[in-house]
This record gives C-alpha cells, sequence and structure tokens, in this order.
C-alpha cells in the first residue's frame, strides 16, 4: 500500500486547450482525455437543454449556442472589467461579459453569473476527471501553469480555479520555464537554452542556465495579450470589413455569425501553416432585415495575405525576445537550445522570423502543444518525491514597489530576481508630523504609481510625531519559492509592526487607484534616496553656475535683440526655479529643474554659437 | 509528532543549523565554499550545487518544523551571493563595501597569478625591473604616489588581520601625503569608525572590569574615552553619569545627555537626565525629559512615580 503513492498531474491549462499529464516509470506522458485526445479544448458550454458541456462537445456546438459558449475565458482571468484588454475583448467576444461588483469580469452562462475562476475550474474538474479515468482512483495533487507574465492577479486567480475543482495546487509555475523542464529532464543538457511560447493567447519567452538538473531562469518576458486569438481576430476583421465594404452588413454585430467567422478564421489560419492558400466558405451568414435574399461570404485568403495581416504581432514578439535576450546578457549565439511552444509555432512566418532572429533551427523532438503539461508533471514528481533529481529557481516577471510621495514608484525587487528572496529599505516620512503611513504594494515597470497593479495595502500607525524625514520606516518585501508576495512595514524605532500578505487585488481600476493615491498623498513615504538628491543637488549646483555665467556673456554678444532679452528673462526665470528647487530637496523636483536647467544651457550654447560668441 | 521533531537526518539538521549560525559571519565567496575571487562559471557551479542542497522545494511536504526560516535565510543568502558574484559590477560594489573580501581576494590571487610572471624573467632582467622602480620611486611626484600606494596597501593588510589602528595611522598619513586621495579618504572614513567603535568597545570592557574591582577612577577615565571614541556608545555615556552621580550633577547631565541623544527613544536614559537636570536646578529641563519619558512608556513604574513627584511644578 505504502509503495503504491498517490498520484500527481500537470496541467498545461491554455487559452485555447488544455492537457493534463503524469510522470510513469520515471517519464512524462500525456494523459488522454475520455475521448481519446490529448488536447481538450478549454471551452465551456451550456446546452439549450440546461446541459453543462467542456472541451470539444462543447466547441462543436458553439456555433449554434454562440451566446452560452464561453472560450479563451484565460484572457480574462484576473484582470479588471475596466481594463482596455477586458473592453477591446468586449467587442469580438459573442458570449456575454459583464462586470461584477468589484470592477471584476463575470460571465452570464445560461441563467448563471460565473466568476472566471470558476470557468476555469469546470475545465480543470473535467481534466482531473480524465486523469481519475486513467488511474482509476482519486487524483487531488496537480501543478498549474501559467503564462510567465502573468501577475500576481492572474497566478492568485487560477491557484483559486484550482481549488474550486476540487484540486490540491502543489504550484503555479510558468509555462516557458515548464517547457524547458520537460525538455532538459532525464538528459544531461548543460547551458543557455531560450524557451519561445507563443499560445492561443499568450506569448512568452525566457532564457534558462541549465546544468545538473537545476533548471535556473535568468530572464523572462512576454505579452499576456498577444497570442493565436489575435492572428484569429485580424482575419476576421479583415472578413467582416470586406464583406460589410460589399453589403453594407455588419457581422460582428451578430453574436452567431461572429463565431462562424473566428471558426473559419481559425481554420483558414491553421490550413495556412501548410498550404498557401485556402478558401472561406460561409454560407447563409447573414439574412437582411425585412427579408430579401440570405448573404453568403466566401473569399480566399492567401498565405501571403495572412502574413501582411499579422506582420506587427510577429514582428512584436521578436521585439520581445530581444529585451530579454539583453536583459539575460546572452547573444542568439551564446545559447545551446532554443524551444518552440505553443500551436503558433507552426506558423511558417513565426518559425521564418525566430530562426533569422535566433540563427538556428529550434529544438526538434518537442511536441509544442504537450511539452508544458509535460514540465509540469515533472515538477508536480520533484514536489512531492524525496529522491528528485530537478530544482527549479524561478524568478519574478515583474518589478514590486511601493508607492511613494509624488505618485511615484520605489521599486524594492525588480524583474527577473530569482525567488526566494528578501529585500528591506528604509523610507521616511513625506509630511512633518506625519503619524501614518500607507503602504501600497505595486507590481509593474512604469514609474508612475498608478500606472501599475495594486497587489494590497496596510497602514502603518503611531509613528512619532516629528519634522519630516525624521522618523524611518523599513519596509520588508519577501517572495517564497511559490512567487507569493508578503510586505512588512516596521518603525525603526519603536519597533512598531505591521505587514500582509498579498492576495488578488479588489479589483481596483487605474483612475480608482489614482485617486486613492491623490487622496493620501500626505500618508505616502519619501524615498530615502539622500545620496541622490545629492547628485542631483551638486549637478544642478553647477548647471547654476554655467548658466550664471553664459548668461552676461549672451548679453554682450546681442544686445538689443527682443529674442536675447526673452531668453535671457527666462534663463533668470529657470534660476529661480532652480533657488526654489534645492530648498525643496526633494528628488522630483530637483530632477525637474536639472532637466529645465540642461535645455536652458544648451539653448544658450547654440545661441552664443551662432552670434559668433566666444 | 511532537514538538520539535523533524523530517530529516540530525547531521543533516546539524549542518543547517551551523550554517544559518554562521551566515553573518561569512562573505560570499566563504558562502560558496569557493576561494576569494573565484571565477564566474566556479560562482555557477558552486551555485548549482547549493540550490539542489538547500532550495526551499527540496525540503517540500516535509515536516522541517523550526528549521523552515533557517532554510530560506540561507538560500536567501546563496541567491544573493550568486547574482553578486557573477555580475561583475555588483561584484566590484561588493568589493568596495567589504574591504576585508577584497584584501582576501588580492591576497588569493597574489599568491599564484601576479608572482608567476616574475619566475620567467632572467636574474638580470629581474635586476634592471628592479633598478628602474627605484629610480622612478625617487622623481618626487611618483615617489608621493607610490608612498600613499604603499600605505593603502599596508592599511588594507592590516584590516585583513582586523589591525585597525595600524590600518587607521596608515591612512592617516597617506591623507596627509595626498589629501585628495579618494580611495584613501573613503577608507579611512570606514577604518576610523570601526577603529573608533572598537576603541569605545575596548574601553567600556575596561571600564566594566575596573568597576568590579571598585576603582572609580579608572572606570571613569576610561568610560570617558570610550565616549569620546565613539559619541554614540550610549552605555558608556550613561555609566558616566551614574558614577559621576548627583554630586557632579553639572557635568553628569551631560554624559546623560548624550545618551539620550544616542538612544532617544530609551526610558532609562531619559529619567537618569532628568532626576540629574533635577539635582543640577533645571526644572524645567527636567520636566521635559520626564514627559518625554512619560510619553515613552506611561506603564514605567518609575514614571508614574516621578509623575506624583513632579505634581507640584
Amino acid at each position: 500500500m505504502a509503495a503504491d503513492r498517490e498520484p500527481v498531474i500537470g496541467i498545461d491549462l491554455g487559452t485555447t486547450n488544455s492537457v493534463v499529464a503524469t510522470v510513469h516509470e520515471g517519464s512524462p506522458v500525456v494523459i488522454k482525455n475520455r475521448a481519446g485526445q490529448s488536447l481538450t479544448p478549454s471551452v465551456v458550454a451550456i446546452a439549450k437543454t440546461g446541459k453543462q458541456l467542456v472541451g470539444a462537445i462543447a466547441k462543436r456546438q458553439a456555433i449554434t449556442n454562440a451566446v452560452d459558449t464561453v472560450f479563451a475565458s484565460k484572457r480574462l482571468i484576473g484582470r479588471k472589467f475596466s481594463s482596455t484588454q477586458v473592453q477591446e475583448a468586449l467587442g469580438v467576444l459573442p458570449y456575454r461579459v459583464q462586470v461584477g461588483e468589484h470592477d471584476d469580469v463575470r460571465i452570464q452562462l445560461a441563467d448563471k453569473q460565473l466568476s472566471l475562476p470558476e470557468i476555469a475550474a469546470l475545465i480543470l474538474k473535467e481534466l482531473k476527471l480524465d486523469a481519475e479515468a486513467h488511474f482509476g482512483r482519486p487524483v487531488r495533487k496537480a501543478v498549474i501553469t501559467v503564462p510567465a507574465y502573468f501577475n500576481d492577479g492572474q497566478r492568485q486567480a487560477t491557484k483559486d480555479a484550482g481549488r474550486i475543482a476540487g484540486l490540491e495546487v502543489l504550484r503555479i509555475i510558468n509555462e516557458p520555464t515548464a517547457a524547458a523542464l520537460a525538455y532538459g529532464f532525464g538528459k544531461s543538457v548543460s547551458g543557455k537554452i531560450a524557451v519561445f511560447d507563443l499560445g492561443g493567447g499568450t506569448f512568452d519567452i525566457s532564457v534558462l542556465d541549465v546544468g545538473g538538473g537545476v533548471f535556473d531562469v535568468i530572464a523572462t518576458g512576454g505579452d499576456t495579450y498577444l497570442g493565436g486569438e489575435d492572428f484569429d481576430n485580424r482575419v476576421i476583421t479583415w472578413l467582416a470589413q470586406d464583406f460589410a465594404k460589399e453589403h453594407g452588413v455588419d457581422l460582428k454585430k451578430d453574436r452567431m455569425a461572429l463565431q462562424r467567422l473566428k471558426d473559419a478564421a481559425e481554420k483558414a489560419k491553421i490550413e495556412l501553416s501548410n498550404g498557401r492558400e485556402t478558401q472561406v466558405n460561409l454560407p447563409f451568414i447573414s439574412t437582411p432585415e425585412g427579408g430579401g435574399a440570405a448573404l453568403h461570404l466566401q473569399k480566399t485568403l492567401t498565405r501571403e495575405k495572412l502574413e501582411e495581416l499579422c506582420r506587427d504581432l510577429v514582428e512584436r514578439c521578436i521585439v520581445l525576445c530581444d529585451q530579454v535576450l539583453e536583459e539575460a546578457k546572452v547573444k542568439p549565439i551564446d545559447l545551446k537550445e532554443m524551444i518552440l511552444v505553443g500551436g503558433m509555432t507552426r506558423m511558417p512566418r513565426v518559425q521564418e522570423a525566430v530562426k533569422q532572429y535566433f540563427r538556428r533551427d529550434p529544438c526538434k523532438g518537442v511536441h509544442p502543444d504537450e511539452v508544458v503539461a509535460l514540465g509540469a508533471a515533472v515538477q508536480a514528481q520533484a514536489l512531492t518525491t524525496t529522491d528528485s533529481d530537478v530544482v527549479l529557481l524561478d524568478v519574478t516577471p515583474q518589478s514590486l514597489g511601493v508607492a511613494v510621495a509624488g505618485g511615484y514608484v520605489r521599486r524594492l525587487i525588480p524583474r527577473n530576481t530569482t525567488v526566494p528572496m528578501s529585500v528591506t529599505e528604509a523610507f521616511t516620512t513625506s509630511k512633518d508630523n506625519q503619524q501614518t503611513v500607507k503602504i501600497m504594494v505595486l507590481q509593474g515597470e512604469n514609474d508612475v504609481a498608478h500606472q501599475n497593479e495594486l497587489l494590497g495595502e496596510f497602514i502603518l500607525t503611531g509613528l512619532r510625531e516629528a519634522p519630516r524625514g525624521q522618523v524611518n520606516v523599513d519596509v520588508t518585501f519577501d517572495v517564497n519559492a511559490e512567487g507569493i508576495v508578503s510586505v512588512s512595514a516596521k518603525d525603526r524605532e519603536t519597533g512598531l509592526h505591521q505587514s500582509i500578505q498579498v492576495t488578488a487585488s479588489g479589483g481596483l481600476t487605474e483612475d480608482e487607484l489614482k485617486k486613492i493615491l491623490d487622496e493620501q498623498a500626505d500618508m505616502l513615504l519619501e524615498a530615502r534616496s539622500d545620496e541622490e538628491v545629492k547628485g542631483k543637488s551638486t549637478e544642478l549646483n553647477a548647471l547654476m553656475r554655467e548658466l550664471a555665467s553664459l548668461i552676461p556673456q549672451l548679453e554682450k554678444s546681442a544686445k538689443d535683440s527682443q529674442f536675447t532679452h526673452d531668453a535671457v528673462e527666462k534663463a533668470h526665470q529657470a534660476l529661480l526655479a532652480a533657488k526654489r528647487a534645492l530648498e525643496t530637496n526633494t528628488l522630483p523636483e530637483l530632477t525637474r529643474s536639472h532637466d529645465a536647467l540642461t535645455r536652458t544651457v544648451g539653448l544658450f550654447k547654440g545661441m552664443l554659437s551662432r552670434f559668433g560668441g566666444p | 509528532m511532537a514538538d520539535g521533531t523533524v523530517d530529516l537526518e540530525p547531521g543533516r539538521v546539524q549542518e543547517i543549523t551551523d550554517l544559518d549560525g554562521r551566515l553573518e559571519r561569512i562573505n560570499h565567496f566563504e558562502l560558496l565554499g569557493l576561494q576569494p575571487g573565484a571565477t564566474h562559471d566556479e560562482v555557477r557551479a558552486a551555485f548549482r550545487e547549493l540550490s539542489r542542497k538547500y532550495h526551499p522545494d527540496r525540503f517540500y511536504g516535509k515536516n522541517v518544523g523550526v528549521l523552515k526560516p533557517k532554510i530560506e535565510r540561507i538560500f536567501k543568502r546563496i541567491v544573493e551571493a550568486n547574482t553578486t558574484l557573477t555580475d561583475p559590477g555588483k561584484r566590484e560594489a561588493y568589493l568596495a563595501a567589504n574591504p576585508f573580501v577584497r584584501a582576501a581576494v588580492k591576497a588569493a590571487s597574489g599568491s599564484n597569478a601576479a608572482l608567476a610572471p616574475e619566475r620567467d624573467k632572467s636574474p638580470e632582467e629581474q635586476a634592471r625591473d628592479a633598478e628602474r622602480r627605484s629610480r622612478l620611486a625617487r622623481h618626487p611626484y611618483l615617489a608621493r604616489v607610490s608612498r600613499v600606494q604603499d600605505l593603502i596597501t599596508k592599511a588594507r593588510e592590516a584590516v585583513a588581520k582586523g589591525e585597525y589602528s595600524q590600518a587607521f595611522q596608515s591612512l592617516t598619513q597617506a591623507t596627509q601625503i595626498d589629501d585628495k586621495h579618494v580611495e584613501a579618504r573613503t577608507m579611512l572614513l570606514d577604518v576610523r569608525q570601526k577603529y573608533e567603535s572598537m576603541r569605545a568597545e575596548t574601553d567600556f570592557k575596561r571600564a566594566l572590569e575596573a568597576i568590579d574591582r571598585g576603582d572609580a577612577t579608572l572606570a571613569l577615565q576610561a568610560l570617558k574615552a570610550a565616549v569620546t571614541a565613539n559619541p554614540k556608545h550610549h552605555e558608556a555615556a550613561s555609566k558616566v553619569a551614574q558614577l559621576l552621580g548627583a554630586a557632579n550633577a553639572k557635568e553628569a547631565s551631560l554624559y546623560a545627555q548624550k545618551a539620550v541623544d544616542a538612544a532617544p527613544r530609551n526610558v532609562a536614559y531619559r529619567l537618569q537626565l532628568g532626576r540629574l537636570l533635577l539635582e543640577a536646578g533645571a526644572k524645567a529641563l527636567a520636566k521635559k525629559q520626564f514627559e518625554e519619558a512619560a510619553r515613552l512608556d506611561p506603564n514605567h513604574p518609575e514614571v508614574k512615580k516621578q509623575g506624583k513627584s513632579m505634581w507640584p511644578f
């Protein structure tokens, strides 16, 4: 009995298709679903009869039941309803997307309103059943993959989905990392490898350093809104626009027509991976209001046309590759191997672009649809056995920081930092006699606070009354091996202490976040960047001296010009502003003034050289 | 399962506890089990080896009890060592911030790499080199530069051995010769601080011993020296005030003030200062200290007592 271990599974919860795998006798294998297929479409529907459908059976009835068939729900999970991505999706999705109580996304399915984790749970439950049929016994433990570039909220939502489906989620791991794990498992690979993962909805690129069973992610990047669906949408838009020009009917407004268009676009795209051209035939696509003959859509799509429609999407992938390789400090030539993952990497144009950029043929022998699930299974196995040889060192995909006075972000953990890790940084009060500080934990790359994702917030109270800058608060970020973030703040003198474990955000919009930041400006911290401030002040002083010496020169060389007069006037104003900035002694003010003076000095030098000055 | 038991072999438990205890004291190279100045590839290999040993995932699902935070601490430090030593910029910054480690790196590379070319030269060549060096060294400008360099090297060696007073002297000389030498000046700042706090600590210990022997004069002298060396040594300052006592309330209150300045949130220091000020006749100032003490810790027994006796004000 003891020898018979509890089965563990790895799940690739994809945008278009999902796969479940396990490790059998030392090697990872895909578990076929009860219909005998490796891939289970990530589609959920409620049929007219009220029956709940998941997978291929749901996908098949999508056209006749467009309103109650949900696909590509992964693109919405963990997002805010008001986000641009969701707003854009509204126009292309035939099913009913609604706004929840906390600006979260809900989907109306027949007479039920479901949250995104609930939808994902339906798919996970189906996969769990497939695995149980395979093992002939209950399965509880699973590793689930997400795109590397998913933020904290999206990861938490995926974990919630697992819980709703009755799974114990051992770990959420990144898809490209999982692919590398499956690729390197059981081989004595050593060196740097890149994983290019273009799936149904997301694009990820990761660089790993592999050796001795240790998979060390060096850098990762991507776009959670770039994938096969976008390629399909380009084709849909092209077909619909043409149709509108010809017949004056907007097919996108008709949910059923839209679903047929989507089906046809995806099929055409896949066919063009092998053929040079394909026919799109959609008879009776529209019946004009008030009678008249039904309209048919018939068009030829060539591979060239498809590539033209999607050129910028492919280019965007390559740009992201370049960024990530740069961050990893790796040249394409230094890579040992290059792995392609995701159905979209079958497109010839994508393969060419990748080959051209990486200057090598991608690795053969990796199944682009299955490799992620296999890697998840490897990790599930590694976590639950004691004699495993695999260690996975992952990174934070996005930077973490806190909001500071002035509406800026102070980053404590830059992206691509190996986890687990912790960082402490000292902050100080931004107002005189400030007794409370609000710690707002942000995730993202933007310097402006409200452009980032708010992960959570808490308030530290009871600070000593003192002039600003005199109370020191230590803020500590702690990220564990699972990528779960906890943040604590401590008053250095009193030992006063507050902390939170960051969980899914309350779903605030950017505007709401901006509003909160404005309202609580006097509760925020000031970055304790004395040295930066000092450096900037010194530079500013030097610039002021330089400008002051240029003014008399300019006055001498062109005395009676009105332009000179204005310029000198402006320079005096700039000097005054700089003096004020020096008095405030804050970084944003100093920086602003520094930039302004740099411009003025440049202008003066230009004028002097033109007037034939010294 | 009883408290304290963990799913690990005793040897492994010991290993983890030991390493965690040493974390604060060892440098990045020592942590990775490498020679100071080890190369990028050596660091990577050691990092992989240690990851397999200490990554928290290696303990997944096991009951590790109190070892859990220790393992996390160890692994975070291993990651830090790896990131620091594999990035040339970060490695340089780390060495700059830790002159000990830099000295160790110099010593390690000096013993094998730097000396090697010398052996390839013939005796005549070596003699010529030496002659050229001594001729150059006599040049007034170069003499100054090489003298400063010598002193810095000497200081570095002294730092590596923990002999701060020696290092302090060498660096002071170096900055006297060339007061704009950036390296000498930054090192001096660092060394002076360490030297002074070390001296203060020795003086303080001497004073405690003197107190034990009942030699108040010597104790007072040593304590004052400690405060001069390190004005932030609040324990020493407070002890001086205590020894001087009410009889020398004015001088005592100056030292009590120093203790308060160094540790403004210490209630006992505030109370001590308050009492001495009261003795010295500065009632208003004393009252302020008692009030501050009451604000810091309203439940302190003496605060309550003083509060009552202060009522007449």
